[in-house]
């Protein structure tokens, strides 16, 4: 199977970055690795959610597994969900998921004393473990930060009460969406769109005004002083064909030719705030990593059971 | 003609001037005439005596002792009963008999004068109020009538040794009873007339909110469905606006059973007398002043008041004109009804129960009379729907009165003929109709199968649910308002009490496990709780007492031995506690029965007089459920009742049911992970997805629209409107309108977006219709459905296994999939299905008389009890069905032989 050698050297590119957002192009590679780093975005990397509640006290107009439910989606800080262990393979508990190394514990208590409806949030979980906590909101927002509240659980009535325990595990959105530490993972492709100049010009300037008005988006844009049509946001054309259709229409067929670009992404991540939107694609590259590297070594050896157990043998599976 | 002759019309000329002197009519009386003149009968006394032959001997403790005045009191009570006879005058019932012949004389000479006996106006509805109040009529008489045979008997014995009390012969609660059992067992049975109908008391079903409502607003006809006629099933063009035309069910019972439409109003009876002087007042003249020469002259009506002919009217346009104002003006009932019928040249006033009516807007010349400051004064709050009435903007008109006005259905499409004006077009449609966006978009019958499966949508049912005890109750985790909405769901308050999620759907094909309109699904959506729902079911217990003063009774769990396990759940008070998970056959009380519950009176009992009866909780293997709450009440029999709500939260499962608003009902074909679906740039990736497949034979265009509505409705933040037939009122957003908002928010302008493949990242050859739609889960669940049995119970008779799932029963192999068999040539499987697997038998045959024989235990040997020995016995294996066959011929004196051959 020597020969040709098909590498090849992906450029990533940064274009915006905050906590939970980010935008990149990715270069120079091809769909296949694209989309392999979204799927691993969304259903790969590790997290913290809550997994188990042990209710104490709920007199709260919400049952059980439904505040069991919310509690499950609520994302908390899983920066050092990486190097957490799956409690399933947690040699320091017997994988009951009740040791530090595989699970953190948090504590609910709230009782309504007041005629006024208390909103119980993210912020009353109490966690055993100051690196897994519910995600704040209030930094990434910035403005009104006193106002920010966290994730509403449920609202109490006077004289309600709820308390709980809950355990954090680690997963990954495979299991359950709740361990997916990305809100919205997709790529688009770098669409390369050229005017055709000589066409354009035999437009008259109401034309050109309607070829531009034409697309859903605001990809063109009509230079008055230069009575140009000039592409502004290549990349808001979304693909949809009206300026073609249009150009066809105006019976100037080939007035614009759009490309997509086969080996360029714009990738645009969101982040639960579980993970920082590039710490999560890193994760996501380590993660697809291991993937890869248990692929090649089960290439040749079952041996490599012994060394990733029963991680090797899942990857292989598929 | 013996009838008019008989109620002393005896003059032939008379009758015929009162039928009208065309003489046409004439010509059709002529052989009635002439059979008279041929019978003899001239006068009233032969016309009586003629037909006291002709009366069948009634069983009337009155009429029988006055033997000739028989005829009489069957003219004078029975016949046309409505028409009163004051001091032996039976001239109005004559006027009524001639009107009558006149009717069926047009009827004859022209067949456009026939009434239509499915027109809503013919047609009279019977409230709760009514059928109570026969029934209590009847109830009553028939206390009347024992308690005089019981004072009868009482009185006609010689000798009483006590005072007669009058009291003492009523039988108490008869009444009560009557009017109990009726109301809980549904059967109405009014001897009076011979009325017996069945399920007319019916249990509000409070499975739904929306079904709740669609219950309250059902018509059942009153005569049986069985007749193949289709006239009643059709749909009439008078109950325009009356009746919902989409809100029937399917099958049997199609057409027959309708619903009220969204403003329909069902009259109730309105006191008569005074109406009555009104109308003389306003100038009709009275029969008793008419000959019967006059009844008919040409531009003079008839006015008729509830059925009964009151007399004639000059002006009747005048005459109604003077009517409707009074009743604008609040002076008479605003449900009293003015129809003048031109044709049949009569004023028909009605003032009785059960007529369907519906208000309208009243217009002058084409003007409406609801101004712009009315409407402002409305918002405001100031005037409500009822001013509206009392200021003679509105009225209410039944489906006749809608015959003598011209209704305009928008105020600009009013002339100066209109006289009314729509309310609004929406109405025509009545509750559950009235939830689909679009539905003038849709193939009529797709508006129907909606009508039937929104009563079978889950969400909320009503604010105090979880406050109830139902004994099936289906939640949604959470429910959500429609992104398209209408007015109708505005008014009824489904978007607080929804039913259902909007749910973004993607019209694609994906992996094949969508094919016969099943869905695909998200995994990821459905693990953040769309389509999720919680199942609570009630079981009851009693602590029943027993006749000799023992009781049942409940013990403390032991926690530890045997069946503490099963006893998890139970607090010590012996009950199951509130939010404990139970799997099945954990214990929900721990009971102790009496084992001697009859006989002797006896105090206190031993332990050892108890027998252990643990109610055990049955529900679905492997799911783990929880105790939602416990009620400790009392029953009819003041026994202690114990009803225990189990709660299950479901997620969707392949298999659920799951249906849009337009009829499109569809199973989950699979789930799919959420990075193998596709996705848009945007990063959307839809919850579900739908194959196209779903729409050309449909042609449900309104689900489209809906799609492009809350498409545009969710990027521009807006609720958009899908009200029927809405478009020129403002109550349904237009297409283009939907179309400029998605391009605004950078959608192209047909709600189809590029969208990429999640498995290969490959963009998709086609552009995708995907959008938010609102989708209903449907209360068939594969958890309830789901069934298998490996060997199980069986019925003693055939002791071939059971049937149904609720037994725990087999599954058969029925006729078809046995010719399958045959046809197929796959004996053996025949026979291990038919035999093997189902009821084996070993039986001793005699090889000589052919019948079947017992085996003989303590000789060991099979003996024939015709042949009285066992020489020659062969056992052979028979289903046991067909043992009991051969058997149960016997018992009839049929002897089937058995002949056997060696195979």
């Amino acid at each position: 199977m020597e020969g040709k050698s098909y590498q090849r050297l992906p450029r990533v590119k940064i274009r915006e970055m905050r906590d939970d957002y980010m935008k990149f192009e990715l270069r120079d590679t091809d769909a296949s690795v694209a989309n392999a780093l979204r799927r691993v975005m969304i259903a790969e990397v590790p997290t913290v959610a809550i997994d188990l509640v042990e209710i104490e006290i709920n007199s709260s107009v919400l049952n059980d597994e439904f505040i069991a439910h919310r509690l499950g989606l609520i994302p908390l800080t899983s920066d050092r969900a990486m190097s957490m262990r799956f409690s399933r393979d947690c040699d320091a508990c017997d994988g009951d998921g009740q040791c530090e190394f595989c699970s953190v514990e948090f504590h609910l208590r709230a009782k309504c004393h007041s005629d006024q409806t208390l909103d119980v949030t993210s912020k009353d979980l109490l966690s055993s473990d100051h690196t897994v906590v519910p995600v704040d909101f209030s930094d990434s927002a910035g403005m009104e930060s006193s106002e920010q509240k966290g994730i509403i659980i449920v609202k109490l009535r006077r004289g309600q009460e709820l308390r709980l325990r809950a355990i954090a595990r680690k997963g990954i959105g495979k299991d359950h969406a709740k361990w997916s530490p990305a809100a919205t993972v997709t790529f688009m492709y770098e669409p390369d769109i050229r005017i055709n100049e000589e066409l354009m010009d035999m437009l008259t300037l109401d034309e050109k005004k309607a070829w531009v008005e034409s697309s859903p988006t605001k990809v063109f844009d009509f230079d008055p002083k230069t009575e140009k049509v000039v592409v502004i946001d290549p990349e808001a054309y979304t693909y949809d064909d009206e300026v073609i259709k249009k150009a066809e229409a105006m019976g100037k067929p080939g007035l614009v030719d759009i490309i997509a670009k086969e080996d360029s992404f714009i990738f645009t991540v969101e982040s639960t705030g579980a993970v920082k939107a590039s710490q999560l694609l890193l994760n996501a590259i380590e993660v697809l990593k291991q993937k890869l590297d248990a692929v090649r070594l089960s290439e040749d050896t079952v041996e490599a059971d012994d060394q990733f157990g029963e991680l090797g043998a899942h990857m292989r599976g598929g | 003609m013996v009838v008019m002759k008989a109620m002393g019309m005896e003059s032939d000329q008379e009758v015929v001037q009162m039928v009208g002197r065309d003489p046409r009519y004439s010509a059709l009386l002529m052989p009635s005439i002439e059979d008279c003149a041929k019978e003899g009968i001239h006068k009233q006394e032969q016309a009586l005596a003629y037909l006291e032959t002709k009366v069948k001997r009634f069983s009337f403790a009155g009429a029988s002792s006055e033997n000739d005045g028989r005829v009489m009191t069957v003219l004078q009570d029975v016949f046309l009963a409505n028409v009163e006879v004051c001091q032996d005058n039976f001239r109005p019932k004559c006027i009524y008999v001639a009107v009558m012949l006149r009717r069926i004389m047009d009827a004859i000479l022209n067949k456009d004068a026939m009434d239509d006996k499915d027109y809503v106006g013919n047609k009279r509805i019977e409230l709760s109020g009514q059928l109570i109040s026969l029934l209590f009529e009847d109830l009553f008489k028939t206390m009347i009538a024992e308690v005089k045979k019981a004072v009868d008997n009482i009185l006609t014995k010689p000798s009483r040794s006590s005072r007669f009390d009058f009291a003492q012969c009523i039988i108490k609660d008869s009444i009560t009873h009557g009017l109990e059992r009726t109301l809980s067992t549904g059967n109405f049975n009014i001897k009076r007339f011979k009325m017996d109908s069945k399920g007319m008391t019916q249990v509000l079903a409070r499975l739904s909110f929306i079904g709740c409502l669609g219950h309250m607003t059902r018509i059942k006809p009153q005569f049986e469905k069985t007749r193949k006629v289709s006239g009643p099933r059709a749909l009439q063009p008078s109950q325009w606006g009356m009746l919902c035309p989409c809100d029937t069910p399917e099958g049997e019972p199609c057409g027959l059973i309708k619903n009220l439409a969204l403003m329909t109003h069902v009259t109730t009876d309105e006191e008569e007398s005074p109406l009555i002087s009104l109308c003389y007042c306003l100038g009709v003249e009275g029969l008793e002043v008419l000959s019967g020469e006059e009844l008919h002259t040409p531009y003079s009506f008839l006015v008729l008041f509830n059925g009964n002919i009151l007399g004639k009217h000059r002006k009747p346009q005048h005459f109604a004109a003077a009517m409707r104002k009074l009743r604008r003006a609040g002076k008479i009932g605003e449900f009293v009804s003015v129809f003048v019928n031109e044709k049949q040249h009569c004023v028909y006033i009605a003032s009785d129960g059960g007529r369907v009516c519906r208000p309208l807007v009243i217009a002058d010349k084409g003007i409406s009379r609801v101004k712009e400051h009315h409407m402002l004064e409305l918002k405001a709050g100031v005037r409500t729907f009822d001013d509206f009435l009392s200021d003679g903007l509105i009225e209410y008109l039944d489906v006749n009165e809608e015959n003598n006005s011209l209704i305009a259905l928008y105020e600009e499409e009013a002339t100066t003929e209109t006289t009314h004006i729509e309310i609004e077009p929406l109405t025509l449609l009545g509750v559950i109709a009235g939830l689909i966006p679009y539905p003038h978009h849709n193939q009529s019958p797709r508006n129907t199968y909606q009508c039937a499966m929104g009563k079978q949508a889950m969400g909320n049912i009503a604010y105090n649910q979880l406050h109830r005890m139902d004994s099936l109750l289906y939640l949604l985790v959470y429910p959500q308002r429609p992104l398209l909405t209408t007015k109708t769901i505005e008014l009824v308050g489904y978007d607080k009490l929804g039913a259902g999620q909007n749910a973004t759907v993607a019209v694609m094909s994906y992996s094949g496990y969508d094919i016969e309109d099943a869905i695909v699904m998200n995994k990821a959506s459905l693990d953040r709780g769309f389509g999720r729902c919680i199942h609570m079911k009630r079981y009851c217990a009693v602590n029943q007492k027993y006749d000799n003063n023992t009781q049942d009774r409940i013990l403390r769990p032991n926690r530890d031995g045997f069946d503490s396990g099963p006893m998890r759940v139970l607090d010590d008070d012996g009950l199951a506690a509130p939010g404990e998970i139970i799997r099945r056959n954990d214990i929900l009380i721990n009971k102790q029965v009496p084992i001697v519950t009859r006989g002797q009176f006896k105090s206190a009992l031993n332990d050892s007089e108890f027998k252990s009866v643990p109610q055990r909780y049955d529900g679905p293997q492997g799911e783990s459920c929880v105790v939602d709450k416990v009620a400790l009440c009392s029953d009819k029999h003041n026994n202690l009742c114990f009803k225990f709500v189990i709660r299950h939260t479901r997620r969707p499962e392949v298999g659920d049911k799951f249906s849009s608003r337009h009829g499109q009902k569809g199973v989950c074909g699979t789930i799919v992970q959420q990075e193998d679906f596709p996705f848009s740039e945007r990063g959307i990736c839809p919850d579900l997805i739908m194959n196209p497949h779903g729409f050309p034979s449909r042609m449900t265009v309104g689900k489209m629209i809906e799609l492009l509505g809350g498409k545009a409705g969710v990027s521009c933040g807006r609720f958009h409107y899908g009200s029927a037939f809405g478009e020129p009122g403002g109550h349904a957003d237009k297409v283009e309108a939907i179309s400029e908002t998605l391009v605004r928010m950078g959608f192209s302008y047909d709600g189809k977006d590029f969208i990429y493949s999640g498995i290969t990242g490959c963009p998709l050859q086609a552009y995708i219709f995907m959008g938010p739609i609102y989708y209903q889960k449907l209360k068939h669940m594969v958890l309830d459905k789901m069934h298998a049995r490996g060997s199980g119970p069986r019925v003693s008779l055939t002791r071939q296994p059971t049937e149904g799932k609720a037994r725990n029963g087999g599954l058969r192999v029925g006729e078809m999939e046995r010719d399958c068999l045959i046809a197929y040539g796959a004996s053996m499987l025949l026979y291990e299905r038919l035999m093997i697997s189902s009821d084996p038998f070993e039986v001793q045959v005699c090889r000589v008389c052919g019948l079947l024989g017992y085996y003989n235990h303590k000789l060991k040997t099979g003996i024939c009890s015709s042949c009285k020995n066992g020489d020659n016995i062969s056992t052979m294996k028979l289903p046991y069905a067909c043992k009991l066959l051969i058997q149960e011929l016997q018992s009839m004196n049929i002897v089937p032989r058995l002949k056997l051959a060696e195979a």
